[in-house]
């Protein structure tokens, strides 16, 4: 890149890649429109890409044995629920009653049974424990008896098994609130305990966590994952359970003497977890005729479980229980005229090639195009936020490969004959995933870890959405490259004399690195607005964004940024860009996919607005617009129809979700996007 | 009369050294006939082989134990049957019935009940070990259980299950068999005269590729599937959870179901028994290394122990009369009748001994102490020594005096 004319000369011939580079570089801008327009292209063609899903891993056999529930398994489940149920509307301190009933229930059916006390550990931002879990230990001595929630755990021991390894089953209720559809999911677990108390085939233990949601669905069970992983030494159960348990309680009930005995305290453990299942009824009936399913999958930062777990689960719903599946998607895409145009050319270019040779077959309907295309989206946004979709995500905390399934019966109507058959269906489908996992002999790794869904059976793996992503990233090195070729160029005509002409990059390096440095401590600021006794969303907001702003006013006149050859800030911006959006890629596609679609363009068009043509200073002012961070939000809230109430009060609820999720999109937001953003203004508005 | 008796006395001294030449020839040509049945068939063993491992290959080990049942039922006993068991499906905690494993769903017959003899299991299930055992190149601590103790006269029975490809055959997760393995350890089997004739029955996938670099004299072999083809489970045992018996091998235990001891249904009926329809792939034979014509060979040769009776009347003659005749009675009526003649008739040596008039004491002994034995009853025969040695002074006498009166 730094040959001169004399030494090209002198050696007329380079290496052939060398001379590629060169030719590239040369028609940086044909390359860069080119490489972003098959970018894009490639991302919509995706749902059209994705590939059928199957069950990778030998040992799995879905389906392969027939569901043994009984008729008593199903008539103690629906006894259980009425006995919940009742206990709800006799009793006001459902809050302690209802985990002893269910402790009972679980002693009954032979299974080992113990509490599990945690206190509420609310989310806060810590910025020097961003990736290390925060301990709370100095809360404990504060709390009240009544602030503890307790999760009630049991284990059934595998008879013949060596124990090492276990499967999980959750059933998240929350006492203070108890819904009939909590009961119903802890009447399938219940189903599913007695038969498997009764089987002989177990090579694994199961747990049965009924998890006490009083404080969040995800707590109760990060809670217990936390303490199962912990190792204790004796006291534990002591310090968080006896001495609540003989304080708070005066024992009524026969109840109490018959499980005294039987329960402990003590947190007891079953083996490693090779798969947790999280059920779930769902509140509203669905509209269609037949029941369904959902899948909820997607845990912290963009973290899937195995694709092998998905597969079986939407297979022995689909060909066992006649379930029709459904995975989480925009629904506000399904209507929308562009998709549809897009999937209608696709769907013909299909055709067309299919009458040239049969053997080419990519196109599909418009429908189940602007389905996938829903779906997809969907599980993009989802793990670009970072957040979990639900409880699993806990679990994936811990590399154990977990999933939501939320059944949500057709017409939900309390009748007895339809709630049994609802057991029945959910209890069989549930058996039928233990026992396909019981056969597993390592953990899951067969299949796919990184892919997105457009369907429940349907998948587009890493190595076909990658192409997208590096197709869009492309043109950044080749415009940082032929910008930097250019300015060197133009430096030798005018500046000859000077020396250490190849050192000029580091002036506009110091000043990308000065707004990195600026974006690091914008991320930590929300730390201290916290220290504020009293403030409002809202204000917060404007004292986060005030600070921003002044801390960058104080750090560009303090190290006097100089005013530099605006081509070269461009290349470094760009140079920083792109290592940014790479990085992201590893730790979370999804982030850096869309992070792309919004930074790539801007950063290749931005120019200043002296040097630009009237159209293209505009162009570039709509980009620079969207491009902020909460532009975008917005933007993409009304484009998509969310209700919004207060924008800038979701915004901030929005990016507090995030760091309290311990999201790496906050970070990317933060030190990537936002920097970017600010030197291309900064490029925007430089006097040449 | 002296002439007469001299005359009497020459005949009869002519008479020994005639049957002393006799004798000897005879001796010397059963010799050569014990030499050349390195081709007769003595005994039979068998080598059942499962190589995979894991609770879903349930249906590999099923398939061993099934052949195991059926050569035991056909005659082989355990003392002769290698059984290389990759895992331990009965006791797999999976296993709905522990201690039991079936073959097929209707789980009338438990294949791992009483007197099932493993002698290599688990890890003991290696690509090493059972070329160690085929070739017979055992470390000294190896009990003779597990070693294949075979020899020129046996006809050995190979069966191979598991997950194989193209030229090989998967052992346990880690290693693989290839073909040029087996046909290597064959040709050294056979160079160490360790059979007369193998059957190679091979249930895998793509099985008949595991063939291709067979070169060995006396070599059958039958795949379950050609090149490129997958071999398919038979059914689903949806009590167990598991695909419990393949193909191939289902409709080979069908065959032989339908056997006893005495059957004598020839190995081209068993091809033939295959059918590509049922078994989704096409059955492979490769018989261009074996010499005899499969359809005159019966499957009992491979699969069961029967041979010939061997009949000595000699030993126990007291009883040996009332036995010969229901032994054969029982032979004949077993037996297809052109077969039976034929293998009557055919080179047989002991047959032959049977018939001779030189009386055996131990069927297949010595030549040397035949003879001798021969020789001394001869003797014992004779009831007056005396004269014995008188004529031999009369014979030496006008031997020396013609003698004397031809060189005068």
């Amino acid at each position: 890149m730094t040959s001169t004319p004399e030494t090209e000369a002198q050696k007329p011939k380079h290496r052939p890649i060398i001379r590629i580079g060169i030719f590239i570089i040369a028609h940086s801008f044909i390359v860069s429109v080119v490489c972003c327009t098959a970018g894009v292209l490639a991302l919509l063609l995706l749902p059209v890409l994705a590939k059928k899903t199957y069950v990778s891993e030998n040992a799995l056999m879905p389906g392969s044995a027939i569901p043994m529930i009984s008729e008593q398994d199903v008539s103690g489940a629906n006894k259980f629920i009425n006995e919940l149920t009742s206990l709800k509307l006799k009793s006001q301190r459902t809050g302690i009653e209802i985990p002893r009933l269910i402790a009972l229930h679980m002693a009954n059916l032979g299974g080992e049974v113990s509490y599990h006390k945690f206190q509420n550990q609310p989310n806060k931002f810590h910025p020097l424990h961003f990736f290390t879990s925060t301990e709370l230990e100095a809360n404990h001595v504060n709390q009240t008896c009544e602030s503890y929630a307790t999760n009630t755990v049991g284990i059934i021991r595998a008879p013949r098994g060596d124990g090492k390894e276990a499967i999980v089953l959750v059933t998240p209720y929350n006492p203070v609130n108890f819904s009939q559809n909590e009961a119903l999911s802890l009447g399938i677990a219940y189903s599913v305990f007695s038969l498997l108390n009764q089987v002989t085939w177990l090579a694994k233990d199961i747990i049965w966590l009924a998890a006490d949601s009083r404080y969040g669905q995800y707590n109760s069970v990060a809670a217990w994952l936390k303490d199962y992983h912990t190792p204790s030494f004796g006291g534990f159960g002591k310090l968080h359970g006896v001495g609540c348990h003989n304080g708070n309680d005066v024992p009524e009930s026969n109840l109490d003497m018959i499980i005294e005995t039987e329960v402990s305290d003590t947190l007891r453990r079953a083996g490693t977890m090779a798969a947790a299942l999280v059920i779930k009824v769902a509140k509203t009936g669905e509209a269609g005729d037949q029941d369904a399913l959902n899948i909820y999958a997607e845990a912290s930062n963009g973290q899937m479980p195995n694709l092998d777990l998905i597969n079986v689960v939407s297979y022995l719903a689909v060909h066992g229980q006649g379930l029709r599946v459904q995975v989480d998607k925009l629904v506000s895409f399904l209507d929308s005229k562009w998709l549809k145009f897009i999937g209608g050319v696709l769907e013909t270019v299909g055709n067309i090639a299919r009458t040239l040779n049969p053997q080419w077959k990519f196109g599909i309907p418009v429908k189940e195009y602007v389905e996938g295309s829903a779906t997809l989206v969907s599980s993009l946004y989802n793990q670009a936020l970072g957040v979990p979709t639900g409880s699993h995500g806990a679990f994936r905390d811990y590399q154990v490969d977990a999933i939501t399934i939320e059944i949500s019966p057709k017409l939900f109507s309390t009748s007895k004959g339809r709630q049994t058959e609802l057991l029945f269906r959910g209890g069989r489908l549930v058996e039928g995933v233990i026992r396909s996992v019981n056969n597993l002999l390592e953990k899951f790794h067969q299949s796919f870890f990184l892919y997105l869904l457009t369907s429940s059976n349907k998948f587009v793996s890493v190595g076909v959405y990658m192409i997208a992503f590096l197709l869009l990233v492309a043109p950044l090195p080749v415009l940082a490259a032929s910008l930097f070729s250019d300015a060197n160029k133009s430096n030798l005509e005018s500046e000859k004399n000077k020396p250490f002409k190849s050192w000029r990059w580091l002036y506009p390096t110091k000043t990308v690195f000065l707004v990195h440095l600026w974006g690091a401590i914008v991320s930590l600021l929300p730390y201290f607005i916290y220290q504020i006794p009293d403030s409002q969303p809202t204000s917060r907001l404007l004292i986060w964004a005030s600070l921003s702003l002044f801390i960058l006013i104080v750090l560009g006149s303090f190290f006097r940024v100089r005013s530099t050859q605006w081509a070269l800030l461009k290349s470094v911006t760009v140079s920083a860009a792109f290592i940014g959006l790479c990085l992201m890629s590893v730790i979370n596609f999804a982030t850096a996919e869309i992070g792309a679609l919004l930074l790539v363009p801007m950063c290749l068009m931005i120019k200043p607005w002296r040097v630009a043509g009237k159209f293209q200073s505009a162009l570039n002012l709509v980009l620079v617009i969207i491009g902020f961070p909460g532009a975008t939000f917005f933007v993409v809230k009304s484009a998509f129809g969310f209700q919004n109430e207060s924008s800038l009060v979701e915004f901030w609820y929005w990016v507090e979700s995030l760091w309290a999720w311990n999201s790496a999109t906050y970070i990317y937001i933060c030190m990537v996007h936002l920097p970017c953003w600010v030197l291309c203004i900064y490029i925007l508005l430089h006097q040449c | 009369m002296t002439n007469r008796s001299i005359n009497n006395v020459l005949s009869r001294s002519i008479l020994t050294t005639v049957i002393i030449t006799l004798l000897l020839s005879s001796s010397i040509l059963h010799f050569s006939d014990a030499a050349a049945s390195s081709s007769m068939h003595t005994n039979n063993w068998a080598v059942l082989v499962c190589t995979s491992r894991f609770w879903f290959n349930y249906r590999h080990m099923a398939n061993t134990l099934s052949l195991y049942r059926t050569v035991k039922r056909l005659g082989i006993p355990d003392e002769r049957i290698i059984l290389m068991l990759a895992d331990d499906m009965a006791c797999n905690a999976r296993n709905k019935y522990p201690a039991q494993v079936f073959n097929n769903e209707n789980h009338r017959l438990n294949l791992y009940g009483d007197n099932v003899e493993v002698d290599y299991r688990g890890y003991e299930v290696t690509v090493e070990n059972f070329l160690r055992v085929l070739t017979g190149r055992h470390e000294n601590a190896v009990p003779r259980s597990k070693r294949l103790l075979s020899d020129e006269g046996s006809h050995i029975l190979l069966y191979m299950t598991g997950h194989g490809g193209d030229e090989f055959l998967k052992f346990q997760d880690s290693e693989e068999l290839q073909s040029h393995d087996l046909a290597d350890a064959v040709k050294q089997m056979k160079e160490k005269r360790r059979f007369k004739e193998l059957l190679i029955m091979v249930d895998t996938c793509q099985a008949a590729t595991l063939f291709s670099q067979l070169h060995s004299p006396g070599v059958l072999a039958i795949g379950s599937s050609m090149k490129g083809e997958n071999s398919y489970s038979h059914h689903l045992d949806s009590d167990v959870g598991v695909s419990v018996v393949d193909r191939f091998t289902f409709y080979t235990l069908a065959f032989f179901e339908r056997l006893n001891m005495y059957d004598n249904a020839s190995l081209s009926s068993l091809f033939s028994s295959f059918n590509p329809n049922l078994l989704l792939s096409t059955a492979y034979y490769r018989t261009d290394l074996y010499q005899e014509q499969v359809e005159k060979v019966p499957v009992t040769n491979f699969f069961g122990s029967v041979m010939k009776t061997i009949h000595t009347d000699s030993a126990y003659r007291a009883v040996s009369g009332k036995d010969r005749s229901r032994v054969k009675s029982d032979v004949s009526s077993a037996q297809s009748d052109d077969v039976d003649a034929q293998r009557m008739t055919g080179s047989d040596p002991e047959r032959q001994v049977d018939h001779s008039d030189i009386k055996v004491v131990k069927g297949g002994g010595c030549p040397h102490a035949d003879l001798w034995n021969a020789i001394v009853e001869k003797f014992q025969g004779v009831k007056n020594v005396d004269q014995i040695v008188n004529y031999g002074l009369v014979g030496m006498l006008t031997l020396v005096a013609v003698s004397t009166w031809q060189s005068s």
